[in-house]
Protein backbone atom coordinates (compact mmCIF):
# COMPACT_ATOMS: atom_id res chain seq x y z
CA UNK A 1 0.00 0.00 0.00
CA UNK A 2 2.75 2.36 0.98
CA UNK A 3 4.69 1.39 -2.11
CA UNK A 4 1.65 1.97 -4.25
CA UNK A 5 1.20 5.40 -2.79
CA UNK A 6 4.81 6.32 -3.39
CA UNK A 7 4.47 5.11 -6.94
CA UNK A 8 1.50 7.36 -7.48
CA UNK A 9 3.20 10.29 -5.81
CA UNK A 10 6.18 9.94 -8.12
CA UNK A 11 3.81 10.53 -11.03
CA UNK A 12 3.03 14.16 -10.18
CA UNK A 13 5.59 15.45 -12.68
CA UNK A 14 4.61 13.00 -15.40
CA UNK A 15 0.97 13.98 -14.96
CA UNK A 16 1.78 17.69 -15.03
CA UNK A 17 3.56 17.47 -18.38
CA UNK A 18 0.78 15.28 -19.80
CA UNK A 19 3.02 12.24 -20.30
CA UNK A 20 0.78 9.51 -18.91
CA UNK A 21 0.58 6.46 -21.13
CA UNK A 22 -3.19 6.29 -21.30
CA UNK A 23 -6.39 7.92 -20.20
CA UNK A 24 -6.95 5.02 -17.80
CA UNK A 25 -3.65 5.72 -16.08
CA UNK A 26 -4.48 9.39 -15.90
CA UNK A 27 -7.89 8.75 -14.39
CA UNK A 28 -6.40 6.43 -11.82
CA UNK A 29 -3.96 9.12 -10.82
CA UNK A 30 -6.73 11.71 -10.64
CA UNK A 31 -8.61 9.45 -8.24
CA UNK A 32 -5.46 9.31 -6.14
CA UNK A 33 -5.24 13.11 -6.21
CA UNK A 34 -8.67 13.40 -4.69
CA UNK A 35 -7.43 11.50 -1.64
CA UNK A 36 -3.97 13.03 -1.40
CA UNK A 37 -4.08 16.73 -0.64
CA UNK A 38 -0.33 17.20 -0.67
CA UNK A 39 -0.08 15.53 -4.10
CA UNK A 40 -2.90 17.72 -5.41
CA UNK A 41 -1.17 20.84 -4.23
CA UNK A 42 2.14 19.77 -5.76
CA UNK A 43 0.39 18.92 -9.02
CA UNK A 44 -1.19 22.34 -9.13
CA UNK A 45 2.17 24.08 -8.96
CA UNK A 46 3.75 21.72 -11.47
CA UNK A 47 0.90 22.09 -13.94
CA UNK A 48 1.16 25.86 -13.72
CA UNK A 49 4.88 25.44 -14.38
CA UNK A 50 4.12 23.38 -17.49
CA UNK A 51 1.76 26.17 -18.51
CA UNK A 52 4.71 28.57 -18.42
CA UNK A 53 6.44 26.26 -20.89
CA UNK A 54 3.44 26.53 -23.19
CA UNK A 55 3.24 30.29 -22.85
CA UNK A 56 6.91 30.45 -23.74
CA UNK A 57 6.19 28.51 -26.93
CA UNK A 58 3.47 30.91 -28.05
CA UNK A 59 3.33 31.72 -31.73
CA UNK A 60 1.03 34.01 -33.63
CA UNK A 61 -1.63 31.77 -35.17
CA UNK A 62 -2.82 32.66 -38.69
CA UNK A 63 -5.49 35.39 -38.52
CA UNK A 64 -7.97 33.25 -40.51
CA UNK A 65 -7.96 30.79 -37.65
CA UNK A 66 -9.47 33.43 -35.39
CA UNK A 67 -12.17 34.26 -37.93
CA UNK A 68 -13.02 30.59 -38.47
CA UNK A 69 -13.07 29.79 -34.77
CA UNK A 70 -15.29 32.72 -33.86
CA UNK A 71 -17.68 31.86 -36.66
CA UNK A 72 -17.89 28.29 -35.43
CA UNK A 73 -18.41 29.42 -31.85
CA UNK A 74 -21.40 31.45 -32.92
CA UNK A 75 -23.18 28.32 -34.14
CA UNK A 76 -22.11 25.93 -31.40
CA UNK A 77 -24.20 25.13 -28.38
CA UNK A 78 -22.43 25.00 -25.00
CA UNK A 79 -22.52 22.25 -22.42
CA UNK A 80 -24.48 22.92 -19.25
CA UNK A 81 -22.52 22.75 -15.98
CA UNK A 82 -22.10 19.37 -14.41
CA UNK A 83 -24.51 19.06 -11.53
CA UNK A 84 -23.69 15.93 -9.64
CA UNK A 85 -25.68 14.84 -6.63
CA UNK A 86 -23.41 13.35 -3.98
CA UNK A 87 -25.08 10.03 -3.34
CA UNK A 88 -28.43 8.29 -3.00
CA UNK A 89 -30.39 6.80 -5.83
CA UNK A 90 -33.40 8.98 -5.15
CA UNK A 91 -31.40 12.11 -5.67
CA UNK A 92 -29.91 10.74 -8.85
CA UNK A 93 -33.32 10.05 -10.28
CA UNK A 94 -34.38 13.63 -9.84
CA UNK A 95 -31.14 15.28 -10.75
CA UNK A 96 -31.81 15.81 -14.46
CA UNK A 97 -34.84 17.88 -13.61
CA UNK A 98 -32.66 20.24 -11.65
CA UNK A 99 -30.13 20.91 -14.34
CA UNK A 100 -29.69 24.63 -14.76
CA UNK A 101 -30.07 26.61 -17.93
CA UNK A 102 -27.37 29.03 -16.77
CA UNK A 103 -24.14 27.91 -15.22
CA UNK A 104 -23.59 28.34 -11.57
CA UNK A 105 -20.84 30.57 -10.27
CA UNK A 106 -18.07 28.06 -10.15
CA UNK A 107 -17.42 28.46 -6.46
CA UNK A 108 -20.99 27.49 -5.73
CA UNK A 109 -20.83 24.24 -7.66
CA UNK A 110 -20.01 21.97 -4.75
CA UNK A 111 -22.64 23.58 -2.59
CA UNK A 112 -25.07 23.17 -5.41
CA UNK A 113 -24.53 19.43 -5.23
CA UNK A 114 -25.72 19.50 -1.63
CA UNK A 115 -28.65 21.72 -2.42
CA UNK A 116 -29.73 19.69 -5.39
CA UNK A 117 -29.65 16.64 -3.20
CA UNK A 118 -31.54 18.52 -0.54
CA UNK A 119 -34.20 19.71 -2.90
CA UNK A 120 -34.47 16.26 -4.42
CA UNK A 121 -35.15 14.85 -1.00
CA UNK A 122 -37.91 17.25 -0.08
CA UNK A 123 -39.27 16.87 -3.53
CA UNK A 124 -41.16 13.74 -2.53
CA UNK A 125 -42.93 15.53 0.28
CA UNK A 126 -44.24 18.35 -1.83
CA UNK A 127 -46.18 18.98 -4.97
CA UNK A 128 -44.16 18.90 -8.14
CA UNK A 129 -45.06 22.47 -8.92
CA UNK A 130 -43.91 23.81 -5.57
CA UNK A 131 -40.67 21.89 -5.68
CA UNK A 132 -39.85 23.07 -9.16
CA UNK A 133 -40.57 26.68 -8.32
CA UNK A 134 -38.30 26.36 -5.29
CA UNK A 135 -35.57 24.73 -7.38
CA UNK A 136 -35.71 27.48 -9.95
CA UNK A 137 -35.50 30.16 -7.29
CA UNK A 138 -32.54 28.53 -5.59
CA UNK A 139 -30.85 27.88 -8.90
CA UNK A 140 -31.25 31.54 -9.79
CA UNK A 141 -29.45 32.58 -6.62
CA UNK A 142 -26.62 30.14 -7.23
CA UNK A 143 -26.28 31.27 -10.82
CA UNK A 144 -26.00 34.95 -9.96
CA UNK A 145 -22.64 36.32 -11.07
CA UNK A 146 -20.63 37.22 -8.02
CA UNK A 147 -22.62 35.00 -5.67
CA UNK A 148 -20.52 34.20 -2.63
CA UNK A 149 -20.46 31.29 -0.21
CA UNK A 150 -20.24 32.09 3.47
CA UNK A 151 -19.84 29.32 6.02
CA UNK A 152 -19.32 29.19 9.73
CA UNK A 153 -19.52 26.73 12.63
CA UNK A 154 -22.32 26.97 15.17
CA UNK A 155 -21.73 26.88 18.91
CA UNK A 156 -23.97 23.81 19.09
CA UNK A 157 -21.85 21.91 16.57
CA UNK A 158 -22.30 21.55 12.82
CA UNK A 159 -21.85 24.13 10.12
CA UNK A 160 -24.07 26.63 8.45
CA UNK A 161 -23.59 27.60 4.82
CA UNK A 162 -25.11 30.51 2.94
CA UNK A 163 -24.95 31.44 -0.72
CA UNK A 164 -25.29 35.20 -0.89
CA UNK A 165 -26.41 36.92 -4.07
CA UNK A 166 -26.16 40.58 -3.14
CA UNK A 167 -27.24 41.66 -6.61
CA UNK A 168 -30.56 39.84 -6.18
CA UNK A 169 -30.90 40.67 -2.47
CA UNK A 170 -31.31 36.98 -1.85
CA UNK A 171 -29.60 34.32 0.18
CA UNK A 172 -29.91 30.53 0.35
CA UNK A 173 -29.13 28.90 3.68
CA UNK A 174 -28.47 25.31 4.60
CA UNK A 175 -26.78 23.62 7.54
CA UNK A 176 -25.14 20.33 8.22
CA UNK A 177 -24.42 18.41 11.40
CA UNK A 178 -26.71 20.38 13.72
CA UNK A 179 -27.39 18.20 16.79
CA UNK A 180 -30.91 16.85 17.25
CA UNK A 181 -33.27 18.79 19.50
CA UNK A 182 -35.72 17.55 22.14
CA UNK A 183 -39.34 17.26 21.06
CA UNK A 184 -41.07 20.60 20.89
CA UNK A 185 -37.93 22.57 19.93
CA UNK A 186 -36.78 23.69 16.49
CA UNK A 187 -33.93 25.63 14.92
CA UNK A 188 -35.19 28.91 13.53
CA UNK A 189 -33.24 31.07 11.07
CA UNK A 190 -33.16 34.87 11.04
CA UNK A 191 -31.88 37.71 8.97
CA UNK A 192 -30.53 40.21 11.46
CA UNK A 193 -30.30 43.77 10.22
CA UNK A 194 -30.34 47.29 11.57
CA UNK A 195 -34.05 47.14 12.28
CA UNK A 196 -33.92 43.84 14.15
CA UNK A 197 -34.28 40.14 13.40
CA UNK A 198 -36.73 38.82 10.86
CA UNK A 199 -37.61 35.10 10.72
CA UNK A 200 -36.81 33.39 7.41
CA UNK A 201 -37.73 29.82 8.19
CA UNK A 202 -37.29 26.72 10.30
CA UNK A 203 -34.41 24.32 9.71
CA UNK A 204 -35.99 21.08 8.64
CA UNK A 205 -33.58 18.14 8.87
CA UNK A 206 -33.14 15.65 6.07
CA UNK A 207 -31.76 12.12 6.23
CA UNK A 208 -28.48 13.35 4.68
CA UNK A 209 -27.73 15.42 7.79
CA UNK A 210 -28.33 18.67 5.94
CA UNK A 211 -31.31 20.89 6.51
CA UNK A 212 -33.67 21.84 3.72
CA UNK A 213 -32.26 24.93 2.01
CA UNK A 214 -34.12 28.10 2.81
CA UNK A 215 -34.37 30.95 0.35
CA UNK A 216 -34.71 34.41 1.85
CA UNK A 217 -35.42 37.56 -0.14
CA UNK A 218 -34.97 41.19 0.84
CA UNK A 219 -31.35 40.83 1.91
CA UNK A 220 -29.90 44.23 2.82
CA UNK A 221 -26.31 45.35 3.15
CA UNK A 222 -25.01 44.62 6.63
CA UNK A 223 -27.48 41.77 7.22
CA UNK A 224 -26.29 38.82 9.25
CA UNK A 225 -27.64 35.31 9.47
CA UNK A 226 -28.65 34.00 12.87
CA UNK A 227 -29.93 30.64 14.12
CA UNK A 228 -31.68 30.16 17.46
CA UNK A 229 -33.46 27.30 19.22
CA UNK A 230 -37.17 28.08 19.52
CA UNK A 231 -40.43 26.37 20.49
CA UNK A 232 -41.97 24.15 17.79
CA UNK A 233 -43.59 26.21 15.06
CA UNK A 234 -41.11 29.04 15.52
CA UNK A 235 -41.53 32.50 16.98
CA UNK A 236 -41.70 36.01 15.56
CA UNK A 237 -38.73 37.25 17.54
CA UNK A 238 -35.73 35.29 18.79
CA UNK A 239 -36.08 34.22 22.42
CA UNK A 240 -32.72 32.52 22.94
CA UNK A 241 -29.07 33.33 22.26
CA UNK A 242 -28.13 32.53 18.66
CA UNK A 243 -25.90 29.48 18.14
CA UNK A 244 -24.37 31.29 15.19
CA UNK A 245 -24.29 34.84 13.80
CA UNK A 246 -22.79 35.02 10.35
CA UNK A 247 -22.09 38.29 8.51
CA UNK A 248 -23.48 37.90 4.99
CA UNK A 249 -22.56 41.04 3.07
CA UNK B 1 -10.29 41.10 -16.21
CA UNK B 2 -8.50 37.91 -15.08
CA UNK B 3 -8.99 35.00 -17.49
CA UNK B 4 -10.66 32.96 -14.74
CA UNK B 5 -13.50 35.47 -14.64
CA UNK B 6 -13.58 35.67 -18.41
CA UNK B 7 -14.15 31.91 -18.54
CA UNK B 8 -17.08 32.35 -16.18
CA UNK B 9 -18.60 34.76 -18.68
CA UNK B 10 -17.79 32.43 -21.57
CA UNK B 11 -19.71 29.69 -19.75
CA UNK B 12 -22.74 31.97 -19.89
CA UNK B 13 -22.44 32.40 -23.61
CA UNK B 14 -20.51 35.68 -23.73
CA UNK B 15 -18.83 35.75 -27.16
CA UNK B 16 -16.90 38.93 -26.35
CA UNK B 17 -15.32 37.24 -23.34
CA UNK B 18 -14.44 34.28 -25.56
CA UNK B 19 -12.67 36.59 -28.01
CA UNK B 20 -10.55 37.90 -25.16
CA UNK B 21 -9.69 34.36 -24.05
CA UNK B 22 -8.81 33.55 -27.63
CA UNK B 23 -6.56 36.58 -27.96
CA UNK B 24 -4.75 35.75 -24.75
CA UNK B 25 -4.34 32.01 -25.05
CA UNK B 26 -4.78 30.84 -28.64
CA UNK B 27 -1.16 31.79 -29.41
CA UNK B 28 0.19 29.62 -26.63
CA UNK B 29 -2.18 26.80 -27.59
CA UNK B 30 -1.16 27.03 -31.24
CA UNK B 31 2.55 27.21 -30.41
CA UNK B 32 2.34 24.21 -28.10
CA UNK B 33 0.23 22.18 -30.53
CA UNK B 34 2.56 22.99 -33.40
CA UNK B 35 5.53 21.77 -31.41
CA UNK B 36 3.76 18.47 -30.77
CA UNK B 37 2.12 17.79 -34.14
CA UNK B 38 4.70 19.69 -36.20
CA UNK B 39 2.56 20.11 -39.30
CA UNK B 40 1.22 23.72 -39.33
CA UNK B 41 -2.01 22.78 -41.14
CA UNK B 42 -2.80 20.08 -38.60
CA UNK B 43 -1.80 22.40 -35.79
CA UNK B 44 -4.36 24.91 -37.02
CA UNK B 45 -7.06 22.27 -37.12
CA UNK B 46 -6.27 21.07 -33.62
CA UNK B 47 -6.10 24.64 -32.28
CA UNK B 48 -9.55 25.32 -33.68
CA UNK B 49 -10.88 22.13 -32.06
CA UNK B 50 -9.31 23.15 -28.76
CA UNK B 51 -10.69 26.67 -28.75
CA UNK B 52 -14.11 25.33 -29.66
CA UNK B 53 -13.86 22.88 -26.77
CA UNK B 54 -13.01 25.80 -24.47
CA UNK B 55 -16.19 27.50 -25.64
CA UNK B 56 -18.32 24.37 -25.27
CA UNK B 57 -17.03 23.23 -21.90
CA UNK B 58 -16.27 26.53 -20.15
CA UNK B 59 -18.86 25.64 -17.50
CA UNK B 60 -16.65 22.71 -16.45
CA UNK B 61 -13.67 24.93 -15.62
CA UNK B 62 -12.91 24.71 -11.89
CA UNK B 63 -10.64 27.50 -10.63
CA UNK B 64 -9.85 25.45 -7.54
CA UNK B 65 -7.92 23.02 -9.67
CA UNK B 66 -5.73 25.49 -11.52
CA UNK B 67 -5.58 28.69 -13.53
CA UNK B 68 -7.56 29.36 -16.69
CA UNK B 69 -4.36 29.23 -18.74
CA UNK B 70 -3.54 25.82 -17.29
CA UNK B 71 -7.02 24.56 -18.08
CA UNK B 72 -6.93 25.76 -21.71
CA UNK B 73 -3.37 24.59 -22.33
CA UNK B 74 -4.02 21.20 -20.76
CA UNK B 75 -6.82 20.72 -23.26
CA UNK B 76 -4.47 21.88 -26.03
CA UNK B 77 -1.76 19.45 -24.98
CA UNK B 78 -4.17 16.53 -24.74
CA UNK B 79 -5.76 17.19 -28.11
CA UNK B 80 -2.34 17.52 -29.72
CA UNK B 81 -1.32 14.18 -28.27
CA UNK B 82 -4.60 12.57 -29.33
CA UNK B 83 -3.81 13.72 -32.84
CA UNK B 84 -0.27 12.36 -33.00
CA UNK B 85 -1.07 9.12 -31.23
CA UNK B 86 -4.03 8.35 -33.47
CA UNK B 87 -2.74 9.20 -36.92
CA UNK B 88 -0.09 7.87 -39.20
CA UNK B 89 1.82 10.97 -38.30
CA UNK B 90 3.25 8.88 -35.53
CA UNK B 91 5.31 6.97 -38.08
CA UNK B 92 6.96 10.10 -39.36
CA UNK B 93 7.43 11.34 -35.85
CA UNK B 94 9.81 8.54 -35.04
CA UNK B 95 12.37 10.21 -37.25
CA UNK B 96 11.79 13.63 -35.86
CA UNK B 97 12.86 12.79 -32.36
CA UNK B 98 16.25 14.37 -32.82
CA UNK B 99 14.67 17.63 -33.86
CA UNK B 100 12.69 17.96 -30.70
CA UNK B 101 15.69 19.28 -28.84
CA UNK B 102 14.11 22.63 -28.00
CA UNK B 103 14.14 25.38 -26.87
CA UNK B 104 16.63 27.27 -29.01
CA UNK B 105 14.47 27.71 -32.08
CA UNK B 106 11.10 28.72 -30.74
CA UNK B 107 12.06 32.30 -30.21
CA UNK B 108 12.31 32.80 -33.95
CA UNK B 109 8.63 32.79 -34.92
CA UNK B 110 7.54 35.08 -32.20
CA UNK B 111 5.95 38.33 -33.13
CA UNK B 112 6.36 40.24 -29.91
CA UNK B 113 9.42 40.18 -27.74
CA UNK B 114 8.68 38.32 -24.59
CA UNK B 115 10.61 38.64 -21.37
CA UNK B 116 8.67 35.75 -19.92
CA UNK B 117 9.98 33.53 -22.66
CA UNK B 118 13.53 34.57 -21.93
CA UNK B 119 13.00 33.80 -18.29
CA UNK B 120 11.63 30.34 -19.06
CA UNK B 121 14.59 29.65 -21.27
CA UNK B 122 17.05 30.71 -18.62
CA UNK B 123 15.33 28.48 -16.09
CA UNK B 124 15.34 25.55 -18.53
CA UNK B 125 19.06 26.12 -18.97
CA UNK B 126 19.46 25.73 -15.23
CA UNK B 127 18.26 22.11 -15.30
CA UNK B 128 20.49 19.09 -15.69
CA UNK B 129 20.58 17.88 -19.31
CA UNK B 130 18.56 14.79 -18.42
CA UNK B 131 15.91 16.80 -16.60
CA UNK B 132 15.66 19.24 -19.47
CA UNK B 133 15.48 16.59 -22.16
CA UNK B 134 12.90 14.53 -20.27
CA UNK B 135 10.64 17.53 -19.78
CA UNK B 136 10.95 18.91 -23.29
CA UNK B 137 10.45 15.51 -24.91
CA UNK B 138 7.41 14.85 -22.76
CA UNK B 139 5.79 18.26 -22.95
CA UNK B 140 6.86 19.79 -26.26
CA UNK B 141 7.42 16.45 -27.91
CA UNK B 142 4.18 14.87 -26.69
CA UNK B 143 5.83 11.59 -25.74
CA UNK B 144 4.61 9.40 -22.90
CA UNK B 145 7.09 8.78 -20.13
CA UNK B 146 7.89 5.19 -21.21
CA UNK B 147 8.59 6.59 -24.70
CA UNK B 148 10.82 9.25 -23.19
CA UNK B 149 12.62 6.55 -21.20
CA UNK B 150 13.10 4.57 -24.40
CA UNK B 151 14.35 7.57 -26.37
CA UNK B 152 16.86 8.50 -23.73
CA UNK B 153 17.82 4.93 -22.84
CA UNK B 154 17.06 5.48 -19.16
CA UNK B 155 15.04 3.42 -16.67
CA UNK B 156 11.36 4.26 -16.26
CA UNK B 157 11.70 5.18 -12.59
CA UNK B 158 14.57 7.52 -13.38
CA UNK B 159 12.50 9.37 -15.95
CA UNK B 160 9.62 9.86 -13.53
CA UNK B 161 12.00 11.31 -10.97
CA UNK B 162 13.86 13.51 -13.44
CA UNK B 163 10.64 14.99 -14.79
CA UNK B 164 9.40 15.72 -11.29
CA UNK B 165 12.71 17.10 -9.99
CA UNK B 166 13.17 19.19 -13.10
CA UNK B 167 9.67 20.65 -12.87
CA UNK B 168 10.12 21.48 -9.20
CA UNK B 169 13.35 23.26 -10.03
CA UNK B 170 11.65 25.11 -12.88
CA UNK B 171 8.75 26.02 -10.65
CA UNK B 172 11.07 27.50 -8.04
CA UNK B 173 13.16 29.27 -10.66
CA UNK B 174 10.03 30.80 -12.25
CA UNK B 175 8.48 31.63 -8.91
CA UNK B 176 5.24 29.81 -9.66
CA UNK B 177 3.04 29.75 -6.58
CA UNK B 178 0.51 26.99 -6.24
Amino acid sequence: MRLLRENQQGLTGVYAVGAMTSEAEREKFERHLRRCASCASEVRGLRDTATMLALAAAEQPPPELRVRTLAQVRRTRQLPPQVEPRRGSGAKRWAPRLRLAVPVTVAAASLLAILVLAVAQVRVQRSLHQAQAQNAAIAAVLATPGARIVTGPTSAGGTTTAVVAVARHEVVVTTTGLPGLPAGRVYEMWLIGRTGARPIGLARPMPSGHTVPILAAGLARGDRLGITVEPAGGTRHPTTTPIVVLPLT
Amino acid sequence: MPPERLLGLVARGDEGAFEQIYDRLAGAAYGLIRRVVRDPAQAEEVTQEVMLEVWRTASRFDPDRGSAATWVLTIAHRRAIDRVRSTTASVAREQRVVEVEVPADYVADVVEANLERERVRRCLDGLTPLQRESITLAYYGGYSYPQVAGLLGVALGTIKTRIRDGLIRLRDCLGVTA
